[in-house]
């Protein structure tokens, strides 16, 4: 009986938005108990909104799924029992001390009084929140309250805790130290655990397994070696000074048998845009507050859903420009990647190829394949660079979010 | 769906917002300031060429009145305070707890209705001290029965603050929800003047203000006596205007906080 180990088990769950956008597809894949399963996908992609279905904040278009052996749609409540859910934008009380919010939440799941005190203490001492447990939340850092949501996330024992982007927004080193909390509860606990994300690094850290979604679907799920395994070989990045010689060299490489596949890549620095636009766009769908997590967002602009703030407005039609003004002259498309065997001693090779096609290079990488070339194989798209559809992105996110909290459950 | 309610679920809700009630001193000072300039400038000076209403004099008339505006504000901004739960994603907490809509927002509204009277326990009390009510052995029985009725009004309004607070998705619409429904609310409920002297429509606007009901009801529990034009029967007829008040609002605000968004 498989059914057994499987502590969650989904088929074919499908959410469909306004009648239009399939933002999750009929997705199928089971979780064993004890497993640290990563949805690794770009903003958009249906990470969140399959959590939601499973957390049975949000009904199903079509499709099912147990948890614990719990039918998402028949018995959410025990469904709820069985899970912890850390959302990605904050939940916490911040006029509420720390274990005052873990009291409210061991009172919320009907722990008697005894045993929510001894779990109280027991995780805000996990978390190392034990000094600071009587202060108002308003009081802590950004990675304080993370550690305090995912102790109560945990309080009432649950077999199954949901991490909606638990590193988003937090510094490298606060970043790791809530990877190794993770991974201890995971051990020590025996909590399966689920977490989205879209750094690649994370989900490579922490997975045991990961499925990479995109636009709804499954596109691969597999260990993060395995994954990386089915790209042999090498990764040689060809960096052009003029974007426009892509068009032109593309051809001549595409004649190499021995290159294996290629991949156009954006420069690094479309990333920060992106990552900060995607923040800005989470705000104005009014579902992050105001504390400093914005700091260039006015707070005019705060709580009205479908306000453009300024500066988003700017980048939008900035973004537009670019896909429509500038097509041949990419500037963030200015990068080749390939996948060859023996990478090291092709680079002669191609160098002369480029050199003879009089194109100037501007240096050339080698290495192993990472999940960012995993994920560019699988989708076709580097998940660092959304630029090519972010037209289409930024639609789907939107519409996402405004009829994701429209129709959650209660 | 079947939304089973939970005892623990209502009470901790309600204990969250006593907590936070107890913390924001400054709402509670300055309410109880507000409630004493009000009596003080308009109950001694406006009284001071009015005289009073037939036995009671102007002071006292004000009293339940301005009891009545400190339950009215308390109780629809504690109602609409869910706003600020989604805002800052507390109601997610809540939501995904394996608990009942209707329970949190049962608690809620038991939450806001507690602490707004208790708000209004501190008035009447400064309002005493004022001397705005005549001590006797029945304004001991009167003050008890007030607090009951203060009870009663909150409630309701409460219920009206979370159907607003479910509907508004924007901090913006606060200054026209204190505009166009607190304030007209508030100067309709006949705190300044009694109803039977003033011009017919002005009757009946004042006759559809719920809130006008419960300050009757204050003031047949701390006066003895309410306007004669709802006769001698005018509390029972108060007391059953602000249940079926109650009712409704409670039923409107648990509906629409049900199917509000998050």
């Amino acid at each position: 009986m498989s059914k057994i180990n499987n502590i969650i088990d989904v088929k074919a769950l499908t959410k469909v938005f306004n009648g239009k956008v399939r933002a999750v597809d009929g997705i199928s894949f089971t979780v064993k108990e004890g497993e640290i399963l990563g949805f690794l996908g770009p903003n958009g992609a249906g990470k969140t909104t399959t959590l939601n279905m499973l957390a049975t904040l949000l009904r199903p278009t079509s499709g099912s799924a147990t948890v614990n052996s719990h039918n998402i749609l028949e018995d959410a409540d025990a469904v709820r029992r069985s899970i912890g859910y850390v959302f990605q934008d904050p939940t916490l009380d911040l006029e509420l001390t720390g274990r005052e919010n873990l009291d409210f939440h061991g009172r919320l799941y009907g722990l008697e009084r005894i045993v929510r005190q001894q779990r109280i203490e027991e995780m805000l001492e996990v978390v190392q929140l034990t000094d600071r447990a009587d202060d108002l939340v308003k009081t802590y850092s950004g990675g304080m309250k993370r550690r305090l949501e995912i102790a109560r996330g945990l309080l009432h024992h649950p077999k199954v805790l949901f991490l909606d982007e638990p590193t988003l927004g937090l510094d490298p080193q606060t970043r790791r130290s809530i990877w190794e909390h993770v991974q201890r509860l995971n051990q020590e606990k025996n909590v399966t655990i689920i977490l989205t994300t879209h750094y690649t690094e994370e989900a490579d850290y922490l997975c045991e397994r990961i499925l990479i979604i995109d636009f709804g679907k499954i596109v691969a799920l597999d260990t993060p070696g395995k994954l990386k395994a089915r790209l042999e070989g090498d990764v040689v990045s060809l960096v052009f000074k003029d974007p426009a010689v892509i068009v032109r060299i593309r051809p001549l490489l595409e004649e190499k048998e021995w290159i294996r596949s290629i991949n156009v890549v954006a420069s690094g620095n479309s990333y920060a845009t992106m990552s900060h636009m995607m923040q800005m766009m989470r705000g104005m769908s009014g579902s992050i507050g105001i504390g400093g997590m914005m700091p260039g967002m006015d707070s005019g602009s705060i709580g009205g859903r479908g306000k453009i703030p300024k500066q988003v407005q700017q980048m939008l039609a900035k973004g537009m420009a670019d896909e429509n003004g500038q097509r041949g002259r990419d500037k963030g498309a200015k990068c080749l990647n390939l996948l060859v065997d023996n990478g090291g001693h092709r680079i002669p090779e191609i160098v002369k190829l480029v050199d003879e096609a009089g194109v100037i290079l501007e240096s050339v990488e080698l290495h192993k394949p990472t999940l960012d070339d995993v994920f560019l194989s699988v989708t076709g798209r580097d998940i660092r660079d959304e630029r090519g559809s972010f037209m289409e992105m930024a639609r789907r996110h939107r519409i996402v979010q405004q009829a994701r909290g429209r129709r959650i459950r209660g | 769906m079947v939304q089973p309610l939970s005892g623990q679920a209502i009470y901790v809700v309600l204990l969250r917002e006593l907590k936070q009630y107890w913390r924001a001193k400054a709402r509670i000072i300055s309410s109880v300031a507000q409630s004493f300039f009000f009596l003080a400038v308009f109950g001694l000076g406006i009284g001071s060429f009015v005289g009073g209403f037939g036995s009671i004099n102007y002071l006292s008339y004000m009293a339940p009145g301005v009891i009545g505006m400190g339950l009215l504000f308390g109780s629809v901004f504690s109602g609409v305070s869910v706003i600020f739960d989604r805002q800052f994603g507390f109601m997610k907490e809540m939501l995904v707890a394996p608990v009942s809509r209707t329970s949190i927002i049962l608690g809620k509204i038991l939450g806001g209705a507690v602490t707004a009277s208790i708000q209004g326990i501190i008035l009447m009390a400064v309002a005493g001290i004022m001397g705005a009510f005549t001590p006797t052995i029945t304004l001991v029985a009167g003050a008890l029965a007030a607090v009951g009725v203060m009870l009663l009004i909150t409630a309701g309004f409460v219920g009206l603050g979370v159907a607003i607070g479910s509907t508004l998705n924007d901090f913006h619409a606060f200054q026209l929800l204190s505009t166009f429904v607190i304030w007209p609310l508030f100067m309709l409920s006949g705190v300044f003047f009694p109803i039977d002297v003033v011009p017919l429509p002005l009757q009946v606007a004042m006759l559809f203000d719920p809130m006008f009901y419960g300050v009757e009801l204050l003031r047949w529990c701390l006066l003895g006596a309410g306007t004669p034009l709802l006769g001698p029967l005018g509390w029972l007829i108060s007391l059953g205007v602000l249940i079926g008040f109650n009712a409704l609002m409670i039923g409107v605000g648990t509906y629409l906080f049900s199917r509000a968004q998050v």
